[in-house]
């Protein structure tokens, strides 16, 4: 019992095997020779955090690329059915791709204008109703 | 994901007027492990491995500096003790730049006391 920590000897395994083992992955990242051997010893850190962004990256893209396919299928799906009524129609697709930026997804001031015209007319819509009513009462 | 940035290790000495600026590279790790350095042996014998790892911290950036004059640097040098304990962290650099450090931070690890 606890042999095993007098009889085996620690191999030794030497720092430029490791060295040579991880060169080909920061190779693969776009590190040179040169900055891997030669150049500051740090920089591999970076490389890898760097490669960890580009990572994320990319996975977004691949979601964005999925939202964009599954709203495609959704869009047409009217279509497909084996049992939709005739003349059914597939609906459009955006216009506009989705918003990256959070600016773009607030409201425009032309939109703010609009939207403040809508509740006028419709509390005029709704006193008119309101006069109406009161003029000529339900028997 | 805001991660620590970490300047490379570096010692800093002026001789007789020169500067120099004492690092180690993965190829001047390689270039002392192939001459026979083993950094484990340095605290067993350190009268013997010492310098070897002293003058091979300048093979980076001072390659043609001489064995002679790097043997008057050392002995010249105050608090060699001290100087073991930074020669050996910074010649693990390279090596530890390879390995991720934990995302968790330090709260997960053991903590341990010395009684002197």
């Amino acid at each position: 019992m606890g042999s095993e920590l007098v009889e085996s000897p620690a191999s030794h395994v030497s720092y430029t095997e490791q060295f040579r083992e991880a060169f080909p992955f920061y190779l693969s990242i776009g590190m040179t020779y040169k900055q891997f051997w030669e150049e500051d010893c740090t920089l591999p850190r970076y490389y890898r955090q760097a490669f960890e962004i580009k990572q994320e990256r990319l996975n977004q893209q691949a979601w964005l690329q999925g939202m964009y396919t599954y709203e495609a299928l959704c869009d047409v799906s009217p279509v497909l059915n084996a049992f939709a009524k005739k003349g059914a129609k597939p609906h459009p697709f955006p216009e506009k791709p989705y918003s990256l930026r959070k600016k773009e997804t607030t409201i425009t001031e032309e939109e703010k204008l609009i939207n403040e015209r809508n509740e006028q007319l419709k509390a005029k819509v709704w006193m008119n109703n309101l006069i109406y009513k009161f003029k000529n009462p339900v028997p | 994901m805001a991660k620590t940035t970490k300047s490379k290790k570096q010692i800093n000495l002026t001789f007789e007027g020169t500067g120099y600026t004492l690092e180690f590279t993965r190829k001047a790790i390689e270039q002392m492990e192939r001459s026979g350095f083993i950094v484990s042996e340095v605290a067993d014998k350190p009268m013997t491995n010492l310098p070897t790892l002293f003058a091979g911290a300048f093979i980076a950036n001072h390659k043609w500096v001489k064995k002679d004059a790097i043997n008057k640097i050392f002995d010249s040098l105050k608090d060699k003790q001290g100087l073991i304990g930074k020669l050996v962290e910074m010649y693990n650099e390279p090596i530890e730049a390879l390995f991720n450090e934990s995302e968790e931070g330090e709260e997960n690890l053991t903590e341990w006391g010395a009684s002197w």
